[in-house]
Order: structure tokens, then C-alpha cells, then sequence
């Protein structure tokens, strides 16, 4: 009987699920898309892993989450562990790669830097107020062109001279790139220089002033898209490692937190719950001109967790 | 219905007779004098904005330095920043914005006269820009603006206390109560500064806070020097008796920026508060003591003479001297606040970020505008405290 830890991370855009066992190595993975849905998308992650394994052999020992929506998918799953993103993501990477010395994290809708010395994280920055440069920006300038955003890379490899798209903010580099489509750029060249924006925007905006020392490690979904990564290399002069696991490693580090819970507060995790019917409810606390919205999480039509009120007047009475 | 005309009569003659012996009253030794001055005007009400704890000391310099009512304001709901924003412009900086919305609930509470101070970066311009916006939606009141008034003699100072506020304003009583304003702030500032350092470590959970808001509610009472010096007395004694359980080397983090954001907890969405619940040791040099009573920009700035050669704004040289001293006495981390496009602070942040390097202290930036979200906040804090807290322990 082996004991497993399960991470899952659950993004804006993406879910992210891992299983590892007791030597700390990934045993099952998953990742799809969240749809506007975590609690769902949540499930269908827990029901793919659970498919993955032999459960006479190994049993899901805790449970730890992060992403946008940990704290939701956190009650739903009675997590351990309940990290934000940044952590999950230094202590994965620092664990698979102990030499790293800078993260690049470039997710859907948000994207962070790491600096790393020692194994330990020193020093890290995230975008703020604009999610320009991030995932969900190349996408819709993928919609735009008529391409899926997975071509993306390879199709911007095979540009010899990547368009000059302003990268400072989403708006101005949308227009900038119709009026580069219109003036009969072609499409390569239009393609390379949008990776060229997103990486000279990241380097501009969240990594400005932050000495970048190279190993650096690039994860985060954009860095499944090479011309992201080429773009990054010419700019910055050094090689940028990608992890064949990169977009799992918040989900990986969040199962690293879990399988360091002390033994006497691990619960054996049941698959099952992905059978529940998990609803959430917001109210409008009325006590009160601040009208704080509070999140109800129902387990079967039962109160498991609230949260939102900012004070002691929208505490909500839970059984946990 | 009965006749009461044969009364009536009665009544008419009686009178007629009273106002003939009026006639033979003697007359009066003393001719009668004219209503007192201050008995000819009704008493001003005076509105502040919301700034922290501050607004202690903002009552006590109405009722005892103006002479004045203080129009006190409850707790800012989500509301006050509404209105705010949405009589302001979209690109201001946040603390205009929940000045404004302040302003509107003091005169919606019936403020007559509301106090605007001067700053030397954009804040010398809101006490106009805030006035002519609430005139023009519809309000009626007068405005203290200090920031006509930078650089005055005192005696124009007075000249407006007089024309806005209270026309008796007693010159001498005023005087001696400002300093008692002074010492009031310094005072607030200390136990404040006890709570930032100590309260993350409490051992029975709320217990500084409610020390705190007893010390608050006392100064606030207070009526004179002696009530001050009593309840500030009383107020230490009860922090410092507070039970706390303080490891060794505890995580120290430093907090700098902007003097609106940094310091007002409703600005900055409670940091302060955040932090201690992490159990975090606290330290601010940005505060009304230190920024304002006891400001020597000169001094500061020689001895950050590597790093500045100018002043580069409202509160840039006691940030870049804060955060090198808290690198230097090897503190985990430095907070910088600031509402977006706050271009002094912006100006701050490369020199800061050098003294990152160096030093290799970690500093955190944040900005706030009106949107800022408490969950966005929380992952930020989070992770900068696992960061730090993680770094200590392999260090």
C-alpha cells in the first residue's frame, strides 16, 4: 500500500491535478480547462487522476490546493493544505530543480517571477492591476487571427523577423497588431512578434528591476509555446529550461505541502467526493453599509465553509 | 357659544394700563448692552476626512483650538469609496477618491466647514479640486483649505480660523491647545507603534486590539493636557501589561510608502492587520509624528546621501531612510504602499529596489486604486510571508 499526496491547482483558465507517492515523484497527472467553473472542473480532475491509479495498491493520504480558487476547492476537497500560487510554484521548482535561480510563471491571467538563492525564494513580483503579457491575451489575439493558441509556437518559429507590436498594454498592442494585419504583415511575422510582446511586456512590467540569473526555469501555460520561449532566449541571452511538467508545478508544489503534514493530521482522502453535489451561494450581507458579499459552500445542501465578511456581524455558522 | 367679549374687555383696559406704567418705570442706570459677539453666531460644525486613528486628534484641534462642534464620522462602509469614485476622475490617485467620499458623508452629516490640509505633491491641489466638485454637486459649506495658506504668516492662518470657522476664535487659548494637538499625535503615534510591534504576538487572540480601541475612546474623551497625559498613561500601561508570547528572532518586516496609503488602514485594505494575523513584528517610521512634527528632510536625506542627491517628493526621503535602516538592522522584508500613480513614490521605487539588491532585503510593492481586491492583497502578503518566514528558518 502506497501512500499518495494529491495537488491541485486551480487556475483562471486552467485545472491542474497531480498525484505523488511517498518519494516525492509524480505518479498521475491532468489538465484541462476550468470553463468558469472550478467546483466542476475540480471534479472532473479528481475523477481523471482517480482513473489513473490502482486503488487496491495506494490511498490518497492529504490533500493540498492553490490557484485562484483554492480556497473553494479547498473545502470541497477538506484540504491540508491551502497555498497560494506563488509558494506552490518556488517550492516545486526549487524541489525538481535545486540550482534554479529565477522562475518565470506566465499563467491565464495573471504571471509572476521568482528569484531564487540557496534553494530558497528571495525575492518575487506579480502583475498588478493589468494582465497584459498573460495567457489569456494570446488567446484572444489567437481568436483574432483565426488560429488556435496550441500553433501558436510553431508557427512563430518559423518567422524570420517578427512584427514590432507595442507591448506595453493589451488595448494598444490590439491595435497595433490589426493595423499590422491590415498593412499585410504576414502571418508568421505577426505571430512571432505577439510572442515578442508578451515576453519584452513580462520582462518590462513584473520582472523590472529584478536581477535575472540564469538557470531560469519558465513554466506557467504560455511556456508550452516556443515562440513565447525564443523570445525570451533572444532577449535575454541565456537558455530557459521548460520543464515537460512546467504547467503542473503549482499543483506539484501544493502536493509537496500536503505530504509534509504531520502524520497524525492526514486524512485518507476519499475519490468520492467528486460525487457530491458541491453548490456555492453568495449572499449580500445586509448588517451593515459595507454589503460584504459572503461565499457559502454547500456539501449536499449542508453549510461546509463562508467566507467574505469582513467582520465578526457576517460570520457564518459552519459545521466544520 | 358663550360670550367672551365682556372678558376681552377687561384684558384691553388691563393692558392699556401695564403699558402706561411702563412709561413711569425709572430709567435704567446702565444702558442695556448689545448681545454678546459670540452669542450672535451659531456654532460651526467642522468636517475632516478619515485618516487612520487620526481623527482624534483632528476632534480635539476643533473643539479646543477652533472652538468649534466636530462632525464625527462612523466607520467608511463600502459606500464612501463609492461615491468617492464616482464624483472623481477615473485617474486620480485612490486617496482622493475615499477623501472625497468622506467629505460627502461629513456634509451629509451636517459639516459646515470642512478642513482640506496642504501636501507638496498633488494632495496641494485636492482641497480645491474637492471643493469645486461638491459645489457643483449641490453642497453648501466653506472650505479650510490649508493649502492657500502654505507659506503665510501665522496671523493669515488665524485670519482664516476666524473668517471660516469661529469669529471668537480665542488666539491664545488656540495656541497653547496646538501644541497640546502636537503632543496628542505623538502620543497616538507611540501606542501605535507598541501595537505594530508587539500585537502579532498576542497570546489571547484580540486582546491588543481591544486594549487599543479602550486607549482610542479615552483620548478621544480627552478635554485638556491632563486627560491626554491620564489616558495615554493609562492606555500604555494596559498594552504593556497585555500578555504576549515573542519568539526570539521573529519575522520583522518594515512598512513604507506613501503617507495616505501606508498609514490609513482603510486605504491599504487593513496591511497592518493582515500582517499581524501572521504573527509579523511591525515597524513604520511614516506617520504623523515623524513625517510632520519632527520632519527634518535635510537631516534625513544626508544620510541617504548615496543614494538621493534631491528631495524627490512628499515622503520619498524618509522611505528610502526607513527601508535602509531596516535592511540594516536585518529585517525579513520592507512593505512599500502606494495608490497607483503615485508619481513621487513611483520616482522611489528604482532607488529602493537598488537598496533590494544590495542589501538583499526583499521589498514588496503594492498599489492601490479603488478596485484593489482583498483576495488579489492576500495572495501577495501570503506569499511574501511564506517567502520570508521560509528564508529564516534555512538561513
Amino acid at each position: 500500500m502506497t501512500d499518495l499526496f494529491l495537488g491541485i491547482d486551480i487556475g483562471s483558465i486552467s485545472t491542474k491535478g497531480v498525484l505523488i507517492d511517498e518519494n516525492r515523484t509524480i505518479v498521475a497527472r491532468t489538465y484541462l480547462w476550468t470553463e468558469g467553473n472550478p467546483t466542476e472542473a475540480a471534479r472532473r480532475v479528481i475523477d481523471d487522476l482517480k482513473s489513473q491509479i490502482d486503488h487496491e495498491q495506494a490511498v490518497v493520504r492529504a490533500v493540498g490546493t492553490t490557484g485562484s480558487a483554492r480556497r473553494l476547492v479547498g473545502a470541497m476537497t477538506n484540504a491540508a493544505v491551502v497555498k497560494n500560487e506563488i509558494t506552490t510554484h518556488a517550492v516545486g521548482t526549487t524541489f525538481l530543480h535545486p540550482n534554479v535561480r529565477t522562475i518565470f510563471e506566465i499563467g491565464g491571467q495573471d504571471s509572476k517571477i521568482i528569484c531564487v538563492e540557496g534553494g530558497i525564494a528571495v525575492d518575487y513580483a506579480m502583475n498588478t492591476l493589468c494582465a497584459a503579457g498573460t495567457g489569456a491575451f494570446l488567446s484572444s489575439q489567437a481568436h483574432r487571427l483565426g488560429l488556435e493558441v496550441e500553433e501558436f509556437g510553431e508557427i512563430a518559429l518559423a518567422s524570420k523577423r517578427p512584427a514590432n507590436i507595442a507591448a506595453r498594454c493589451t488595448v494598444f498592442a490590439e491595435s497595433d497588431l490589426v493595423h499590422k494585419i491590415q498593412v499585410g504583415y504576414s502571418r508568421e511575422d505577426i505571430v512571432a512578434g505577439l510572442c515578442k510582446a508578451v515576453a519584452s511586456n513580462y520582462l518590462n512590467n513584473v520582472g523590472k528591476g529584478k536581477k535575472i540569473v540564469a538557470p531560469v526555469v519558465f513554466q506557467g501555460g504560455v511556456s508550452k509555446n516556443a515562440g513565447v520561449i525564443r523570445a525570451f532566449e533572444d532577449e535575454l541571452g541565456m537558455e530557459i529550461l521548460v520543464d515537460e511538467d512546467g504547467h503542473l508545478m503549482g499543483a506539484f508544489g501544493a502536493a509537496l505541502l500536503a505530504s509534509d503534514t504531520p502524520v497524525s493530521k492526514r486524512e485518507v482522502f476519499d475519490f468520492d467526493v467528486a460525487d457530491f453535489d458541491f453548490k456555492t451561494r453568495e449572499i449580500e450581507c445586509a448588517k451593515c453599509a459595507n454589503h460584504c458579499e459572503i461565499i457559502c459552500v454547500y456539501k449536499n445542501d449542508e453549510i461546509i465553509d463562508a467566507w467574505g465578511n469582513r467582520c465578526e456581524k457576517g460570520e457564518v455558522k459552519t459545521k466544520r | 357659544m358663550a360670550d367672551y367679549s365682556f372678558y376681552l374687555d377687561f384684558f384691553v383696559r388691563d393692558a392699556h394700563i401695564w403699558l402706561q406704567l411702563e412709561k413711569l418705570r425709572p430709567p435704567k442706570l446702565l444702558a442695556p448692552r448689545k448681545r454678546k459677539k459670540r452669542d450672535r453666531h451659531a456654532r460651526t460644525r467642522v468636517g475632516f476626512f478619515r485618516y487612520s486613528y487620526y481623527d482624534i486628534a483632528f476632534k480635539y484641534f476643533v473643539e479646543q483650538v477652533l472652538d468649534a462642534d466636530y462632525v464625527a464620522l462612523p466607520e467608511p462602509t463600502k459606500l464612501t469609496l463609492e461615491m468617492g469614485t464616482r464624483n472623481s476622475n477615473d485617474f486620480v490617485c485612490a486617496p482622493f477618491k475615499h477623501i472625497l467620499g468622506d467629505f460627502i458623508e461629513a456634509l451629509e452629516a451636517g459639516a459646515d466647514v470642512l478642513v482640506q490640509f496642504a501636501g507638496p505633491c498633488r494632495l496641494g491641489y485636492y482641497g480645491e479640486l474637492q471643493e469645486s466638485i461638491l459645489r457643483d454637486m449641490g453642497y453648501e459649506f466653506e472650505m479650510l483649505n490649508f493649502a492657500t495658506l502654505t507659506g503665510k504668516p501665522l496671523r493669515e492662518y488665524i485670519a482664516a480660523g476666524k473668517k471660516k470657522v469661529n469669529p471668537d476664535l480665542s488666539v491664545p487659548h488656540g495656541m497653547r491647545h496646538m501644541l497640546v494637538v502636537f503632543k496628542m499625535i505623538e502620543n497616538l503615534d507611540e501606542a501605535y507603534d507598541y501595537y505594530l510591534a508587539n500585537a502579532g504576538f498576542e497570546v489571547e487572540p484580540g486582546s491588543f486590539d481591544r486594549a487599543l480601541s479602550t486607549y482610542h475612546a479615552a483620548m478621544r474623551a480627552a478635554a485638556s493636557d491632563r486627560d491626554i497625559t491620564e489616558a495615554h498613561r493609562q492606555g500604555m500601561t494596559s498594552l504593556k501589561a497585555l500578555p504576549i508570547d515573542k519568539p526570539r528572532n521573529p519575522v520583522r518586516v518594515g512598512i513604507i510608502g506613501e503617507y495616505f496609503t501606508a498609514v490609513d488602514p482603510h486605504s491599504n485594505l487593513g496591511v497592518d492587520r493582515k500582517l499581524i494575523d501572521m504573527g509579523v513584528e511591525l515597524h513604520r517610521l511614516v506617520n504623523m509624528t515623524n513625517r510632520n512634527l519632527r520632519y527634518n528632510e535635510k537631516n534625513l536625506r544626508a544620510g541617504i546621501s548615496d543614494y538621493v542627491s534631491y528631495d524627490m517628493g512628499p515622503t520619498s526621503s524618509i522611505n528610502i531612510v526607513a527601508a535602509l535602516r531596516y535592511a540594516n538592522e536585518g529585517f525579513d522584508g520592507i512593505i512599500h504602499l502606494k495608490s497607483s500613480g503615485c508619481t513621487p513614490e513611483i520616482d522611489c521605487v528604482p532607488v529602493l529596489q537598488r537598496i533590494s539588491r544590495e542589501t538583499k532585503v526583499p521589498i514588496l510593492f503594492l498599489s492601490y486604486d479603488s478596485q484593489t481586491s482583498d483576495t488579489g492583497l492576500d495572495t501577495r502578503l501570503e506569499a511574501f510571508y511564506d517567502m520570508i518566514a521560509r528564508g529564516k528558518v534555512y538561513r
